[in-house]
């Protein structure tokens, strides 16, 4: 018998065993494993991180978060910066940058200006300044680390802003992170201000009651899978037992947003936070109808 | 856990990508499934519960990946998944080599026998990964064996 089913067995395993392996294969591993940690990671410290924020901005409007710590530099270029009294705006201010064979960071932030709520505006400026001040120092953490190992690899860390909508009620920026190495990532963070009464607005502010969430979530579930009926290049996950793993279920109270040129609410959601890498930072514009019974007004949207 | 689970992927990564590779034939689609199952199974380790299940686990996510994967780039749908594909019709004396009989087989019979045989897994494990009972894999294994067996010596 020249097939017996240990022969069959052993010719299946030579069969995939002959399928080369990449060179690229550890270094995909790699970063992938990085990128699963920080999305993990993210996913703790992002609830956390929300706590605290919907803390602080509780007590913004009494507390005075002085100028004072922020760094020479930053107070030098502040001065360059011409001032036009009582108009907001977000002016840019090129930080951090870094360029060698194979390593890059340009890292920018913007600077909001001509805000009478000086707390506020201080409190956005510093927190913008010095998330970058992490960003640039782990990015040369990384670097070292590269050099260490001897290793030759490109590296690059790419952190600006956009600004998304600037019209008389609100103003949205949208600051990302682009972190390139064996394959990029990319994270965008989102606030938004009420430049009439200049305060920062939150997403449960927007609304009456909590009920926000569930509308807001069913909305989108039934959006993700109407796109994935249509074009079948897209993916999101949706449904729990597809993957094996748990699928989008609904927002969060704080999830990202932003308000568009059109006073629509659009959220956000981070890369892999419900949907493969390839989707990239998804999206999705709240028709205001769906959303009207739960709007405390329509001052910010339409 | 998070620990284990990482050990566990760098010390499989072969494998897991010939598998990836086995089914959608190509270096970069198979790397994307790569990094896109590491990346999942990372972010929702809470969902591991018993340590144990590990490998069956991340198989399960893994094939799962290249399935979404493979629906979403081929225009061909198999109408119904789990018919088997008939019989070739040759020449009596004709019989092929193990990659062209592989590719005689459907894509469930392909799978069952891959997770037994090159991932090493026990039927029970199969049966968690593929969400079929085991008496299903059980048969599929051993229709897919014969056909193999009889696709091989011709």
């Amino acid at each position: 018998m020249k097939n017996s089913n240990e022969q069959i067995e052993s010719q299946i395993k030579e069969y995939m065993e002959q399928i080369e392996i990449p060179d690229t294969l550890d270094e995909c591993v790699k970063k992938s494993i990085e990128i699963g940690k920080l999305k993990n990671k993210r996913v703790i410290n992002m609830t956390r991180w929300m706590r605290n924020m919907t803390t602080s901005v509780a007590v913004l409007g009494l507390a005075f978060v002085g100028t004072a710590n922020l760094s020479p530099t930053f107070a030098k270029s502040m001065s360059e910066i011409p001032v036009l009294s009582g108009l907001v705006k977000v002016v840019t201010f090129g930080q951090y940058d870094y360029a060698d064979e194979n390593y890059e960071a340009n890292i920018k932030a913007p600077l909001i200006d001509g805000m009478k709520n000086e707390a506020l505006q201080a409190h956005l400026n510093q927190k913008y300044l010095q998330e970058n001040k992490k960003l640039y120092e782990a990015f040369k953490t990384e670097i070292a680390g590269m050099k260490e190992l001897g290793k030759e690899g490109h590296l690059g860390t790419e952190a600006g802003f956009e600004i998304k909508t600037d019209n008389g009620e609100v103003l949205s920026i949208a600051r990302y992170v682009e972190n390139t190495a064996a394959s990029a990532s990319t994270q965008v963070y989102y606030d938004t201000i009420d430049k009439k009464n200049e305060v920062l607005i939150t997403l449960p502010s927007l609304f009456k009651d909590g009920q926000y969430v569930e509308v807001i979530s069913e909305y989108i579930k039934n959006e993700m899978k109407k796109e994935m009926k249509e074009d079948e290049n897209k993916v999101y996950w949706v449904e729990d037992s597809e993957e094996g793993v748990e699928g989008f279920k609904q927002i969060g109270n704080e999830q990202s947003f932003y308000i568009n040129e059109n006073g629509k609410l659009v959220i956000a959601f981070e890369e892999y936070e419900v949907a493969p890498g390839y989707m990239g930072n998804v999206e999705f514009e709240i028709p205001t109808e769906v959303i009207q019974e739960s709007l405390v007004s329509n001052a910010y949207i339409k | 856990m998070q620990k284990e689970i990482i050990d566990y992927i760098e010390e499989n990564k072969e494998k897991h990508y010939r598998i990836a590779y086995s089914y959608v034939k190509n270096q970069e689609d198979a790397l994307d499934i790569i990094q896109d199952t590491i990346v999942k199974a990372l972010k929702y380790e809470s969902s591991l519960k018993n340590r144990e299940y590990l490998g069956t686990w991340f198989c399960r996510i893994l094939i799962n990946t290249c399935k979404t994967h493979l629906n979403k780039k081929n225009k061909v749908i198999y109408l119904n998944e789990m018919e088997d594909t008939p019989m070739p019709t040759f020449d009596q004396d004709q019989h092929l080599d193990i990659e062209e009989a592989m590719k005689h087989l459907a894509p469930h019979e392909q799978e069952v026998i891959l997770l037994r045989f090159y991932q090493g897994l026990e039927l029970q494990e199969v049966a968690d990964v593929t969400e079929k009972n085991i008496s299903t894999v059980k048969s599929t294994l051993y229709r897919t064996m014969k056909k193999l067996k009889k696709l091989l010596e011709g």
